[in-house]
């Protein structure tokens, strides 16, 4: 337990370079919340839907900045550092490690996506039922942890591939179409929602739009469940992944190539 | 004619530079047709699917925008990291014709977004390519690149004194998008908006690009008012970069990241 927490948190104050003040409110809570506001706007313009599902909406997307961002900083920032061989060199497990990593950028989502859709709800004007809260806290919690846990995986390809920062920016632009966030799912293509049905986020905004529209946490519940299998499917796969490009990394002595 | 040739060439020799890099081109070939692709599904499933042409325009402009926003506000930063930084300004030249080209080129590049997006729409979503004024389209869109060029060169300078310019960059993305017109009409928008996008050059010339492609209004008004602000960027940028450059050549800070 002290591995997967102390651990992860220690790797967070080291590793994550946007946690200065600066960076932090100009690029996790600024930048998410005028993103909310444009798409909020366009929808009001467009007549696709109306204020709700996009604050709701973007809200659990804005957990993904720092989730998608912190997963991959949480392996990639290593080896750019030289400390990737020393974590290596642990004797202890490396799916422990890394895995504790994902939690406190889930934490910061959560945080996130919690500014977001409070300062979104009152600049926009959506009241939202006291009776929802919890639920809707639950909901951001999940989404924001089955976010890293993505984040992760891509992290984990840091350790095979040069430049896995390309690899997360393409991925947020697609969240931002493919998990019915903006668009509404039923606008989109079958092969598009399938797809948004294997990514974070998706069933998290959807859990959560029902209950805004103050649906019981028992109605939320299935969405809620997809969201959690999708959070451990990604948990596997980074742990499957970071086992293989280890043990490959070892043998062609590419562990610390940039 | 040897400042024209002196930015031609700069131009040229940083996008090329900048077109080595696969971050750059990766980024740059698959965002935009991402935003595009968001931007069509939107106004399909909304109340004006008519307006998909312009919907691709938008998409570009706001491609262009971001290529500028982090080209140009980061362009001194990056000539640090490259350990460049000295041999432009040891030139015999005014800091800001060195940098100005690096802007330009930043503006450039998101001409391919412009580009991109609009045979997106074309090839995959069968968009019409009715422009209502092709000449005017294709004098406003050049045009309208070098505005922002010019436009870069005052965040260059500006953004060099900012503490964690990053911070500042990944913060104005969107409001600029937003409050500029490129895909949400300003109408829609609170009213104390108007005056803060009116003073950008990037609000005249979506509406210029945008004017030329539905035939809506005049382009021209639009895109002289456009080069005008991003003239007077221009000169307050080059002022401010001849300022910090004397700065840090007295503090002994050209160099430090």
């Amino acid at each position: 337990m002290r591995l997967l927490v102390v651990g992860g948190v220690i790797a967070y104050r080291a590793l994550f370079n946007w946690a200065r003040p600066s960076m932090f409110v100009g690029t996790l809570l600024i930048g998410p919340l005028f993103q909310l506001l444009f798409f909020a706007y366009l929808g009001r313009q467009l007549g696709v839907a109306d204020d709700t599902f996009y604050i709701v909406g973007n809200a659990v997307l804005s957990a993904t900045l720092a989730c998608v961002f912190g997963g991959t900083i949480a392996v990639s920032n290593e080896r750019r550092w030289g400390t990737l061989g020393h974590v290596l060199l642990s004797p202890r497990p490396r799916t422990l490690i890394f895995l504790g990593r994902a939690i406190p950028y889930a934490g910061n989502g959560l945080l996130i996506a919690v500014f977001t859709l409070t300062a979104g709800s009152l600049l926009l004007g959506l009241r939202i039922p006291a009776s929802a809260l919890p639920g809707l806290v639950l909901t951001l919690a999940v989404g924001s942890l089955s976010c890293a846990c993505f984040g992760l995986t891509l992290g984990a390809l840091g350790l095979r591939f040069r430049d896995v920062w390309l690899i997360s920016n393409v991925s947020l632009a697609l969240m931002m179409l493919l998990t019915g966030v903006n668009v509404p799912a039923a606008h989109l293509p079958e092969w598009m929602r399938v797809v948004g049905g294997g990514l974070p986020i998706t069933h998290a905004a959807e859990a959560a739009r029902r209950l805004v529209a103050g649906d019981s946490l028992a109605a939320a519940g299935p969405a809620l469940v997809r969201e959690v299998t999708v959070g451990v499917a990604y948990a596997v796969v980074a742990a499957v992944l970071l086992k293989i490009f280890e043990a490959e990394s070892r043998r062609r002595a590419s562990l610390d190539t940039l | 004619m040897r400042l024209v040739r002196l930015v031609a060439r700069g131009t040229l020799l940083h996008v090329k530079q900048m077109s080595r890099s696969q971050f750059e081109i990766a980024t740059a070939l698959f965002v935009p047709l991402v935003q595009a692709t968001l931007a069509v599904y939107l106004f399909r499933a909304g109340s004006e699917p008519h307006r998909m042409l312009e919907a691709a325009v938008g998409a570009g402009m706001m491609a262009v925008w971001t290529s500028v926003l982090f080209g140009s506000g980061g362009a001194i930063q990056m000539q640090r990291w490259q350990g460049t930084l000295e041999m432009l300004m040891l030139s015999p030249r005014p800091p800001a014709l060195l940098i100005f080209p690096i802007t330009l080129a930043t503006a450039v590049t998101g001409t391919y977004a412009m580009v991109a997006t609009l045979l997106w729409g074309g090839l995959v979503y069968r968009i019409p390519l009715d422009i209502a004024h092709p000449l005017a389209f294709v004098v406003s869109v050049p045009a309208a690149i070098l505005g922002l060029g010019m436009f870069g060169l005052l965040l260059a300078s500006t953004f060099v004194l900012v503490p964690n310019a990053n911070a500042v960059n990944n913060a104005l993305e969107y409001p600029v998008w937003l409050v500029s017109g490129m895909l949400v009409p300003i109408t829609v928008l609170p009213g104390w908006t108007g005056p803060i996008g009116a003073a950008l050059p990037t609000t005249w010339a979506a509406r210029a690009v945008r004017e030329s492609v539905t035939g809506a209004g005049p382009v021209w008004p639009s895109l002289g008012i456009c080069l005008a602000i991003s003239a007077a960027c221009l000169v307050a940028g080059a002022a401010v970069m001849s300022y910090v450059e004397r700065r840090a050549r007295a503090n002994a800070t050209l160099a430090l990241a």
